[in-house]
């Protein structure tokens, strides 16, 4: 039945009866414009292939939408969003399907795409070039996480999310979240610490060098 | 892999370095809240270079691994399609608000013939019964004059014993009495 008030979705034209409960999520047109990015981008970070974070993505928001009178206000309209992304990404990774398609999908996220957007406040391209190597090498630890660990250390340290909020989304405790945050952490630092010793650059060894004889003299 | 598997290249310069979890706990923590509190692992970092050079230069690779993901989800999102989901499920839900519509009036418009052939069923019906209750009328009549007929003969005076019978056959009996009569004369002569 058309209902004769209506709501209208400023940026879509789309109406909703007026007898439904309001939610945020009423207005979707602006929800999408705030929170896409980042829905996005943890899923691309997450499933790294662009295609697959795309139609979750869609998704996401589709089923935010479809499930907008069960969303009580209980915690953030971007914590809700990332809990519905985080399980989407979850069953989907958990396909044998998703395995086989990313192996040859041309929308596989490439590691040198990634490390080449790398900020350019270093100033010569060597420190450039070791900067890029080392988004690289965190880029490619990442993958090797457990799914768990992944899902933290990105909620974390991409979507800057504050461990509580963490734990809200992926519905595990406290000390939970930081066990697996810690355990991923430990990971990332040793790949980094290994990939630093072994490709040193002959000019940083050369810049620490002169840092800590200019430390010493200090002393 | 555990905290304990990690290569930790400052333990060379001797005992008493922060632990993985320490580790981990100062570096999920904001870069701007390390040293706001006095927690042990804050006061060796202030004390040992090598762990606050390792600290920050682990900080520093995640920060840019942050801003190069960001950059890239940014640059991706520029081409993925507009979101059209929620378009389509309007439309589907005025869709089937739709349906159920046609299917509702495709009904009433079925069941309109009917209750037409069933008034008009019932018209047929109610005429017939009041035929038969006509006729049926007619039939108690005539059998009521029959029974008052019955009764009426049955009720009439009996006649005397030496009285005549009143026999409606009067002209038979006559006839056969002058022809017997007739008999026996013709006898006699």
């Amino acid at each position: 039945m058309v209902h004769e008030e209506v709501q209208m979705f400023p940026t879509m034209g789309l109406t909703l009866g007026s007898e439904e409960r309001e939610t945020p999520l009423d207005d979707l047109g602006n929800v999408v414009a705030l929170y896409q990015p980042r829905v996005f981008r943890f899923l691309l970070a997450t499933l790294r292939d662009r295609d697959a974070a795309e139609t979750l993505t869609q998704e996401t928001f589709l089923r935010a939408w479809s499930a907008r009178d069960s969303f009580r206000e209980d915690c953030s309209l971007a914590t809700w969003l990332i809990r519905i992304a985080l399980n989407l990404a979850r069953d989907h990774t958990r396909t044998g399907r998703f395995r086989f398609w990313k192996r040859v999908s041309g929308s596989a996220v490439d590691v040198a795409e990634v490390a080449a957007l790398v900020s350019t406040r270093e100033c010569t391209a060597e420190e450039r070039l070791i900067a890029q190597q080392q988004v690289a090498n965190v880029w490619q630890t990442v993958a090797k996480l457990s799914s768990r660990q992944r899902s933290i250390f990105l909620l974390r340290f991409i979507e800057e999310m504050e461990i509580p909020e963490i734990a809200e989304i992926t519905g595990l405790p406290l000390g939970t979240v930081k066990s697996h945050l810690y355990r991923a952490l430990a990971i990332i630092r040793e790949e980094h610490n290994y990939a630093e010793q072994s490709a040193k650059p002959h000019a940083i060894a050369h810049n620490r060098t002169s840092e800590n004889a200019t430390t010493k003299e200090t002393q | 892999m555990t905290p304990e598997l990690v290569h930790q290249p400052q333990a060379d310069h001797g005992e008493g370095h922060l632990t993985g979890e320490q580790f981990g706990e100062l570096l999920s923590r904001p870069a701007e809240a390390v040293g706001a509190e006095t927690t042990p692992a804050e006061v060796h970092l202030q004390t040992c270079e090598a762990c606050a050079t390792e600290l920050a230069s682990l900080r520093g690779v995640i920060t840019l691994f942050r801003d190069a993901s960001k950059a890239y989800a940014e640059e991706e999102l520029r081409g993925i399609r507009p979101f059209e989901l929620p378009r389509r499920r309007v439309f589907q839900h005025a869709f089937v608000q739709a349906t159920w519509l046609v299917a509702a009036a495709m009904f009433l418009v079925a069941l309109l013939p009917l209750q037409v052939l069933r008034r008009h069923a019932a018209r047929t019906q109610a005429a017939l019964a009041s035929a038969a209750a006509s006729v049926t009328t007619n039939t108690a009549q005539s059998d009521e004059a029959l029974l008052d007929d019955v009764n009426r003969e049955v009720s009439s005076s009996v006649p005397d014993s030496m009285q005549a019978l009143d026999d409606p056959s009067d002209d038979a009996t006559v006839a056969d009495s002058e022809s017997s009569n007739a008999t026996s004369n013709q006898g006699k002569d």
